[in-house]
C-alpha cells in the first residue's frame, strides 16, 4: 500500500513537471496564438477586442500570472478555445478524438497482448517443435513491419479494391452514437481493419517477450522441482512457468501504451479514422497551438496513467513487491 | 539402523549429454544399491556427475541428456521402463526431491501451502482440499514451522526456513527415498547443522531412505551409513561411511579425504588434488584417475579397473593398487 502510495506521488510529481515544460516551451517559441487570430483580422479590430481575443486565449498579464491561470485551467480539463476551429472548445475536440483512439487502441493492445502471450508461452513450452520454428520467426518478421506499411496494404486490399470494409470514419452517417448493438457493430465492422494494421506489426514482440522469458524460467529449480512432484504439465505451464513469466509483459505493456497512441496517428490518418492522432495531424498543419498543448498533455498523462496501473497490477501479482 | 533389504537398485546406469557434434558420457555404466531406511551418499568433485545420476533416478533428466542404458530397479521394477501413468504415481508418492537452492526451488509469486497442497491434491484427489490442507499444516509442525505461517510466500522465509518447507514438501506422501541434492550448501554453518539434525531425526522416526550428495566429505561421512565416491562419471569406491574415513581404498577417496581439514588435532597442510577432471569428450585410456594419481603404474595407464569387491572391508572400489 506504502508502496502504491509512493508511486501515486511520484506520478503526481511528475504530471505537475510536464504541465510546467507543456506550458513555457510554446511560450519560448517565437509569435502566440492570439498575434494569429488578431493578424487574421487585418487591423480591423478595436482595442478592447483585441484584449478580449488575448483574455480568450490566455496571453494577458505576466508569465507568472498565466502560467497560474493555466494550472489553474488544466486542473478544470479546460483547454480554452481551438484556435482553428474557432469558438469550438479544445476539450470537446481532444476527448472526441481520445474517444475513438481508446476504441481502436484499447482493442488492439489487448488482442495483441492476448494472443502474442499465448503464442509465446506455448512456443516456449514444445520450442524447437513444429509451431515454434514455424510461427516464432513469423512473428518476429511480422513486427518488424511499420505500421504504415501494413496500414496501407490493408487499405489497398481490402477498402479500395475488394471494398469488403468502409474507407473511412468511425462509424457510418446517419448512425447517433449509444450503447445499441447495431451501433456497436458499425463500430466494430468500422474498427476492424485500423485494429488489424495495428495488431500485425505488435502481436510478435508479446509473442518473443514471452518466450524467451519462459524458456529462461523452464530450467529454474522450482520448475524442475515442479516437475519431480509429478504435477500436471497444465499446472506447471501456467502456475509455475507462465505466472512469472508475465510479471515483466505487464511492465512492457505500460511502456507500450504511450508508444502505441503515437504509433496510431498513422493508421488513423490512412483509414481517415476520427482519433486523436487524425486530429493531431490536423492541428499541426493549421497550427492549433491549444489542441496541440493538450493533446501532449493527455499522451503525458496516459502514459502515467499506464505506468500506475501496472504498478498496480505488479503489486497484486508480485508478492515480494508489497510489504510486510 | 538400516535393514539389508534392497529397495533401489542401480545397474550400469549411463547417461549422456548429447552436443551436436560430440556426445559426452556424463555417468558411464554405475552400480550401486540404496537399502532401506539407509543414507546412501554419493561424493566427488563438481562435474563427476553425482547430480546426473540423482536426476536420472528421478527420471527427470532431459535433453540434452539421455538415459542410454542400464537399470533402475526400484523393488524389482524398473523405473527407467515406467509408461506416463506409472510415472506419475512414481514421483512424490515414492521418489521425492530436495535442492541445493532453497530460494529457488520454491516459485516465488505463489504461496507456500499451495506448493505443498498441489503435490497432495495431484496424488491423492480423494482427499480434498480442506484434508490437504489439514496435511499440509500438520508437515509444517512436523519440520518446525508454525502453521499459521502456511499462506506466507517463499521471500517472507528465512533460508533454512525456507529449506525446511522444502523438506516437509518432499515429506508430503510420504515416500520411500528422498534425494537430497547439495541439501545444505547454500546455508551458512550453523543452520547446515540443524537441518542435518532435523533429517536424522525425521529418518528415524518416519524411515525413509536418503539419496545424499554434497562435495563435503566431512558432512557426508558424518551423516550417511554408505558412501560412493564418484570421479569422472564412475563409481571408483564404495564403503561404509567409517571405511571411507579410516580405511580409504582408492587413492582419489584418500586424496579426496586429504582435502578437508580435520576438526581436532594438529594444523596440517592441506593438499588439494592436483590436476583436474579430465574432459568427457577425450578421456585417457586405462583408470581415468590415472593422470592426477600419485601411485599411477603402466598398467593403470592401459587397462581400466574394474570394481571390485573386498568383502572383508565390507567395500568396492576399482583400483589396479588393490591387486
Amino acid at each position: 500500500m506504502i508502496y502504491i502510495l509512493r508511486r501515486v506521488a511520484f506520478y503526481l510529481a511528475a504530471f505537475f513537471v510536464a504541465v510546467t515544460l507543456n506550458f513555457f516551451i510554446p511560450r519560448i517559441m517565437p509569435g502566440d496564438p492570439s498575434a494569429r487570430i488578431i493578424a487574421s483580422f487585418q487591423g480591423r479590430l478595436n482595442d478592447a477586442q483585441v484584449e478580449a481575443i488575448r483574455a480568450s486565449y490566455g496571453t494577458t498579464g505576466s508569465l507568472w500570472e498565466q502560467y497560474i491561470g493555466y494550472v489553474g485551467q488544466v486542473l478544470r480539463m479546460d483547454f480554452g478555445i481551438s484556435t482553428v476551429q474557432f469558438p469550438e472548445p479544445t476539450s470537446s475536440l481532444l476527448f472526441y478524438g481520445a474517444t475513438w483512439t481508446l476504441v481502436l487502441v484499447g482493442i488492439a493492445i489487448t488482442l495483441a497482448f492476448l494472443i502474442g502471450t499465448m503464442m509465446g508461452i506455448h512456443a516456449a513450452w514444445n520450442r524447437g517443435g513444429f509451431f515454434d520454428s514455424v510461427f516464432t520467426p513469423i512473428n518476429v518478421m511480422l513486427n518488424a513491419f511499420t505500421p504504415a506499411v501494413v496500414a496501407l496494404l490493408l487499405f489497398y486490399a481490402f477498402s479500395l479494391q475488394l471494398q469488403w470494409f468502409p474507407l473511412g470514419r468511425a462509424h457510418s452517417t446517419g448512425l447517433v452514437p449509444s450503447w445499441d448493438p447495431q451501433f456497436i457493430g458499425n463500430v466494430l465492422y468500422h474498427a476492424t481493419l485500423p485494429v488489424l494494421s495495428i495488431l500485425i506489426v505488435s502481436f510478435g514482440g508479446w509473442h518473443l517477450g514471452m518466450r524467451n522469458v519462459m524458456i529462461n524460467l523452464l530450467n529454474e529449480d522450482f520448475v524442475i522441482l515442479a516437475r519431480a512432484k509429478g504435477l500436471s504439465d497444465r499446472r506447471i505451464r501456467y502456475r509455475y512457468v507462465a505466472r512469472n513469466a508475465i510479471l515483466p509483459q505487464i511492465t512492457s505493456l505500460a511502456l507500450s501504451v504511450g508508444f502505441l497512441l503515437g504509433g496510431a496517428l498513422v493508421t488513423e490518418q490512412v483509414f481517415n479514422y476520427p482519433g486523436l492522432g487524425k486530429f493531431t495531424v490536423t492541428a499541426i498543419e493549421s497550427r492549433d497551438y491549444s489542441f496541440i498543448q493538450a493533446q501532449l498533455l493527455l499522451l503525458t498523462m496516459s502514459a502515467l496513467v499506464a505506468n500506475l496501473l501496472s504498478d498496480i497490477a505488479n503489486v497484486i501479482l508480485d508478492p515480494r513487491l508489497r510489504k510486510g | 539402523m538400516y535393514s539389508d533389504r534392497v529397495l533401489m537398485q542401480v545397474r550400469n546406469l549411463t547417461v549422456d549429454y548429447v552436443g551436436d557434434h560430440s556426445v559426452a558420457r556424463a555417468v558411464n555404466g554405475i552400480d550401486f544399491d540404496i537399502r532401506e531406511g539407509e543414507a546412501f551418499g554419493l561424493a566427488g568433485e563438481s562435474g563427476c556427475g553425482k547430480s546426473t545420476v540423482a536426476f536420472a533416478l528421478a527420471r527427470l533428466t532431459r535433453l540434452p541428456g539421455l538415459v542410454s542404458g542400464g537399470e533402475v530397479r526400484l523393488n524389482g521394477e524398473d523405473v527407467l521402463k515406467f509408461d506416463k501413468a506409472r510415472l506419475k504415481a512414481y514421483r512424490w508418492n515414492e521418489v521425492s526431491f530436495v535442492f541445493q537452492s532453497a530460494m529457488n526451488a520454491l516459485n516465488p509469486v505463489i504461496p507456500v501451502s499451495e506448493q505443498i497442497m498441489d503435490v497432495i491434491e495431484t496424488h491423492q484427489p480423494d482427499l480434498g482440499a480442506e484434508g490437504a490442507r489439514k496435511r499440509a499444516s500438520e508437515l509444517f509442525d512436523l519440520v518446525g514451522i508454525p502453521s499459521r505461517r502456511l499462506d506466507d510466500y517463499p521471500h517472507q522465509f528465512s533460508g533454512g526456513m525456507r529449506q525446511r518447507i522444502c523438506i516437509a514438501i518432499a515429506l508430503a506422501l510420504q515416500p520411500r527415498l528422498i534425494i537430497m541434492d547439495e541439501p545444505t550448501t547454500a546455508l551458512d554453518v550453523v543452520v547446515q547443522r540443524d537441518i542435518i539434525e532435523q533429517i536424522v531425526e525425521l529418518k528415524g522416526r518416519l524411515g525413509f531412505s536418503v539419496l545424499f550428495i554434497t562435495h563435503d566429505l566431512g558432512l557426508m561421512i558424518e551423516f550417511c551409513d554408505r558412501i560412493g565416491v564418484m570421479y569422472s562419471g564412475e563409481l571408483v569406491e564404495v564403503a561404509p561411511a567409517e571405511a571411507i574415513l579410516t580405511n580409504p581404498r582408492h587413492p582419489y577417496t584418500r586424496a579426496l579425504g586429504n582435502s578437508f581439514p580435520p576438526l581436532i588435532g594438529p594444523r596440517l597442510r592441506m593438499e588439494g588434488i592436483p590436476g583436474t577432471p579430465p574432459d568427457l569428450r577425450s578421456l585417457p585410456e586405462g583408470c581415468r584417475f590415472a593422470p592426477r594419481c600419485p601411485h599411477a603404474m603402466d598398467v593403470c595407464r592401459s587397462v581400466a579397473p574394474e570394481l571390485r569387491a573386498y568383502p572383508e572391508l565390507r567395500s568396492e572400489a576399482a583400483c589396479h593398487l588393490l591387486n
